[in-house]
C-alpha cells in the first residue's frame, strides 16, 4: 500500500500543478498517445536489450502565451539475454520494464497548422529487471532530467499528429560486472496522435 | 697511480659497507604467524619456509628478505645468522630435561613451548640428538605453507551410514595376524636403521607384499647420516583413477637406548604395530578391485629424523603425484587403560581426513578417537607429506605419550592391548577402504572425467555465478546424481531431485561464493547408485556470486534525490 502511494506521488504532483494552472491561464488542453523507438546510450544496455518500443500517454496544457505544461505516463518493456563472462553455454532470459512519469515545461512556436515544441523537465522513472528462470531481480527508482522537441501538424479541428524526440539521462548508481554505473537513458523517437479537449 | 690507489680504496670500502646480497649466507629465522603474514605477503617477502609449526614458520632468509617482512609488520627472530649447509633438527621438548640435554650437545633454541631447533657446529646433528627425543630433520627444500587460522575448528559432518561392503572388508581384519606380524618384526631383535637386522625386516615386509600379489612392490633406497636404508612400497592399482593415490603407512624401524639399539630394540608398539596394520590392510584389500590406487608403505629411518618418509614425500611432490590422503599409523597398540581412545593429529589443511577417521573409528573400529589440529606435531611420517602439501593424519595411542616402554628394550608384544590394536587397525582400514572405494559388481561404473568450471553471467543489475560440471558418460548409467559440499570430502548434499540424464550439470545456487567440491555418482535403471567420482573443486571469488534482490527502501532517496 505504501509503495503504491509512493509510486503515485509524482503523478499526483503533476496533476496538482496542472490543476492550479488550468483555471489561471489555460488556453488549450489536449491528450496525446504515442509509440516509437528507444535507443539507449549505455553500451551494456544495448548489448543486452537492444532497442525498445516505448509508448506514452500525455496531457498537454498550453497557456495563452507560448508556454505550456505537460505530464503523462510512459512505459518500455524489453526482453534480452544475460551476457556470459567467459565461457557461456547457457541462456538466461531477462525482462526489463521501465515506467516513467514526465512533468515538463515547453515552449511552442506555431506556424499556421504546424507547431514546434521545445521543452524540458523532470521524469520520475521506476524500473525492474527480472531473470526469468532464476530468482534474481532488481528494483530501482530515479528522478532524472528530460529534454524533448516535438512537431505537431493539425490535420482536423481537434486532431493533430505529431512526432517527438526526447533525451533522458538516467544514471542509476548501480550496476553489475558488465556495467559499473548503468545509465538507463537514451534517445526516444515517437509518433502519435493528439486530441484537443478544448 | 695515486688516483688509482684512491679509487681502489674507496671501492673496497664501499664493497665492505654494501656487500652484494647474492653472496650472503642466509639466516635461519622464526617468523610468527601474525595476521599481517598472509600467503601473498609471504610470497612477496621471498623467504624460503622450511617448516610450518602451529604458531610460527621456520625459514631461511637474507637481510633484505628480513627487512621486507619487517616492512610488512612481521617481526622475524633470527635463530642462526649463518645457516649455510647445516643440518637442523626439530626436537620435541615434551620429555623433561630435553632442553638441557640438547644444549649439552649443541645449540638448541626453543621456538614453541614444546619444540626446539637443534644444530651442531659439524655435520651429523641427527646423531647428536639424545636418544628417546622425537626429532625431525628440517626440510632441505621450501615447504608448502597453510596460513589459514590455526585450529579454527572444523564442523563435524553429519554421520554417514557405514558402507556395508567396507564393513565386510573391515571384518576380515584379524587380531591373530596382527599379533603374528608384530611378533615376526619383534623377532628381528632390533630394527634400528643402519643395522642389518633392520634391512632384514625390510626384506620380510617386501616378501609379505609380494606374496599378496600387490603391484609395484619395491624398495626405495635413500641416504641418511652416513648410511642408506630402504622404504618398502607396494600398491594396489586403482581401476578407475590409477593416478590418484591413498597412502597408508607406518615406519618399521625401531630404537632403544643407545647402549642397546644395535642389538635390541623390539619396538613392538613403536612401530611394529603400525607396520603390522599396514600389512593387514594390504591383506584384506588385496582381493578387491578399487577405484583409487592404494599405496602401502613401510618407512625406515623414522627414528633418525623421518628420513624415509622425507625422501618419499619429496619425490612424490616433485613428480606431481596426486595423493588424496595419507593415513600414518605410529604406535596404535598400547592402552594404558581401557577403553583407550585413539588420537588423530592433523594440520589445518588435513582436517577433513581426521573427521573421516573419527567417523570410521566409530563405524568400523568400535573405537573412540579424538581429533587434534596441531601443525607442530611433526615427529612422525605424516609430517613430510604436510611439507609437500598433501593431506595427512597421524593415528597414535596417546598425546602426550604415556607408554612407559616407549623407546625401551621392554617395548614388546606382551605389553600390547590386542582389542585396542585391532580396533585401531579396523578404523584405519575402514577409512582406507572408504577413500579407495571398492568396486561393486552389478553397480554402474564410477564416473570419470569430472571437471568443474566457474561460469558467470551478467545483466544490467545482477550477476549470476554458476559452476558447470561435465563428466564422461559411464557405461550402464541411466542417469547421475550430483553432490556438492563446501568442505572437501565431507558432508556431500545431493543437488538434483531426479537423476540427471545428460553428462553435465549447472549449479546455479551458490550463495555468496566460496570454494565448492563436487562428486557425481552414476545411477542405473533400477536406482542402484555407484561409487562417487573423484572430487572436482570450483573456487569462486568472494566478490562474485549471486547478488541478492535489491530494492530502494529509504523514502528520502526514493527517486535517487539526495
Amino acid at each position: 500500500m505504501g509503495d503504491s502511494v509512493k509510486r503515485l506521488g509524482p503523478a499526483a504532483l503533476a496533476l496538482a500543478l496542472l490543476g492550479s494552472f488550468v483555471p489561471a491561464a489555460a488556453q488549450e488542453l489536449s491528450l496525446s498517445f504515442a509509440a516509437g523507438g528507444f535507443r539507449a546510450t549505455d553500451d551494456a544496455y544495448r548489448e543486452i536489450y537492444g532497442s525498445g518500443t516505448p509508448w506514452a500517454a500525455e496531457v498537454w496544457l498550453k497557456s495563452r502565451g507560448p508556454f505550456g505544461l505537460s505530464a503523462g505516463f510512459g512505459r518500455i518493456s524489453q526482453t534480452g539475454t544475460a551476457l556470459p563472462l567467459g565461457e557461456g553455454g547457457q541462456e538466461y532470459p531477462l525482462k526489463f520494464v521501465r515506467t516513467s512519469i514526465p512533468v515538463t515545461v515547453f515552449y511552442q512556436f506555431d506556424f499556421m497548422t504546424v507547431g514546434l515544441r521545445l521543452g524540458g523537465g523532470i521524469c520520475f522513472h521506476s524500473y525492474r529487471e527480472d531473470w526469468q528462470t532464476v530468482d534474481l531481480a532488481y528494483d530501482g527508482r530515479k528522478a532524472a532530467p528530460r529534454f524533448y522537441a516535438a512537431a505537431t501538424w493539425t490535420v482536423a479541428p481537434r486532431i493533430s499528429v505529431f512526432g517527438s524526440a526526447a533525451y533522458d539521462s538516467i544514471p542509476t548508481g548501480a550496476g553489475s560486472l558488465v556495467a559499473a554505473d548503468v545509465n538507463l537513458g537514451g534517445f526516444q523517437f515517437m509518433g502519435g496522435l493528439s486530441i484537443r479537449i478544448f | 697511480m695515486r688516483a688509482v690507489k684512491t679509487f681502489s680504496l674507496i671501492f673496497l670500502l664501499c664493497a665492505g659497507l654494501f656487500p652484494y646480497p647474492g653472496g650472503e649466507t642466509p639466516s635461519l629465522v622464526k617468523i610468527p604467524k601474525v595476521p599481517a603474514l598472509t600467503a601473498s605477503a609471504l610470497a612477496r617477502s621471498g623467504v624460503e619456509v622450511r617448516q610450518e609449526l602451529q604458531n610460527c614458520l621456520l625459514a631461511l632468509a637474507d637481510r633484505e628478505e628480513i627487512s621486507r617482512l619487517r616492512r610488512m609488520g612481521v617481526r622475524p627472530t633470527v635463530l642462526d645468522r649463518s645457516a649455510g649447509p647445516k643440518e637442523y633438527l626439530l626436537v620435541s621438548l615434551a620429555t623433561p630435561g630435553a632442553m638441557d640435554a640438547l644444549r649439552a650437545r649443541g645449540t638448541a633454541v626453543a621456538v614453541e613451548p614444546r619444540t626446539a631447533v637443534f644444530w651442531t657446529g659439524t655435520a651429523g646433528a641427527a646423531e647428536a640428538v639424545p636418544a628417546g627425543l622425537p626429532r625431525k630433520v628440517l626440510a632441505a627444500f621450501p615447504v608448502r605453507v597453510d596460513l589459514r587460522p590455526a585450529a579454527a575448528g572444523f564442523p563435524v559432518p553429519p554421520a554417514a551410514a557405514p558402507d556395508p561392503l567396507v564393513e565386510t572388508i573391515v571384518s576380515l581384519v584379524s587380531s591373530s595376524r596382527l599379533s603374528s606380524d608384530v611378533q615376526s618384526l619383534q623377532d628381528f631383535q632390533t630394527r634400528y636403521s643402519s643395522t642389518t637386522n633392520c634391512e632384514a625386516a625390510g626384506e620380510y615386509i617386501f616378501a609379505a607384499f609380494t606374496a599378496l600379489g600387490l603391484d609395484a612392490v619395491r624398495f626405495e633406497q635413500f641416504p641418511f647420516s652416513a648410511y642408506t636404508s630402504r622404504n618398502v612400497v607396494a600398491e594396489l592399482t586403482g581401476e578407475t583413477y590409477p593416478d590418484d593415490i591413498v597412502v597408508i603407512c607406518g615406519h618399521y624401524d625401531s630404537i632403544s637406548p643407545s647402549a642397546y639399539r644395535q642389538t635390541l630394540a623390539p619396538g613392538a608398539d613403536d612401530n611394529a604395530s603400525g607396520t603390522a596394520a599396514v600389512l593387514e590392510a594390504a591383506r584384506v584389500l588385496a582381493a578387491y578391485p578399487l577405484d583409487f590406487t592404494v599405496r602401502f608403505i613401510a618407512f625406515s629411518a623414522e627414528e633418525w629424523g623421518l628420513f624415509g618418509s622425507r625422501a618419499h614425500a619429496a619425490a612424490a611432490g616433485q613428480a606431481g603425484e596426486r595423493v588424496v590422503g595419507v593415513i600414518n599409523l605410529d604406535m596404535i597398540a598400547y592402552a594404558n587403560s581401557m577403553p583407550e581412545d585413539l588420537q588423530v593429529i592433523v594440520n589445518a589443511a588435513s582436517g577433513w581426513l581426521a573427521d573421516r577417521f573419527l567417523a570410521a573409528a566409530t563405524d568400523y573400529g568400535d573405537l573412540a578417537a579424538t581429533k587434534t589440529v596441531d601443525a607442530s606435531f611433526i615427529y612422525s611420517d605424516h609430517s613430510p607429506f604436510w611439507d609437500n602439501g598433501y593431506p595427512a593424519l597421524l593415528a597414535i595411542e596417546d598425546n602426550p605419550l604415556n607408554n612407559p616402554y616407549y623407546h625401551q628394550t621392554t617395548d614388546t608384544i606382551d605389553k600390547l592391548n590386542m582389542t585396542f590394536f585391532t580396533g585401531s587397525t579396523r578404523a584405519a582400514v575402514g577409512l582406507l577402504a572408504e577413500l579407495a572405494q571398492p568396486i561393486r559388481s552389478g553397480y554402474p561404473a564410477t564416473p570419470t572425467g569430472l571437471a568443474a568450471a566457474v561460469v558467470a553471467y551478467s545483466s544490467l543489475f545482477n550477476d549470476l555465478t554458476a559452476v558447470r560440471l561435465t563428466w564422461d558418460v559411464s557405461p550402464g548409467a541411466a542417469g547421475y546424481n550430483v553432490y556438492r559440499t563446501s568442505q572437501s570430502h565431507l558432508g556431500y548434499v545431493k543437488l538434483n531431485d531426479l537423476p540427471v540424464t545428460a553428462s553435465n550439470f549447472l549449479d546455479e545456487d551458490l550463495g555468496s561464493g566460496g570454494t565448492f567440491y563436487y562428486v557425481v555418482r552414476a545411477v542405473d535403471g533400477t536406482g542402484l547408485e555407484g561409487n562417487p567420482s573423484r572430487e572436482a573443486e570450483a573456487a569462486l571469488g568472494s566478490s562474485v556470486g549471486r547478488r541478492a534482490t535489491l530494492s530502494a527502501s529509504v523514502p528520502l532517496r526514493l527517486w535517487g534525490i539526495r
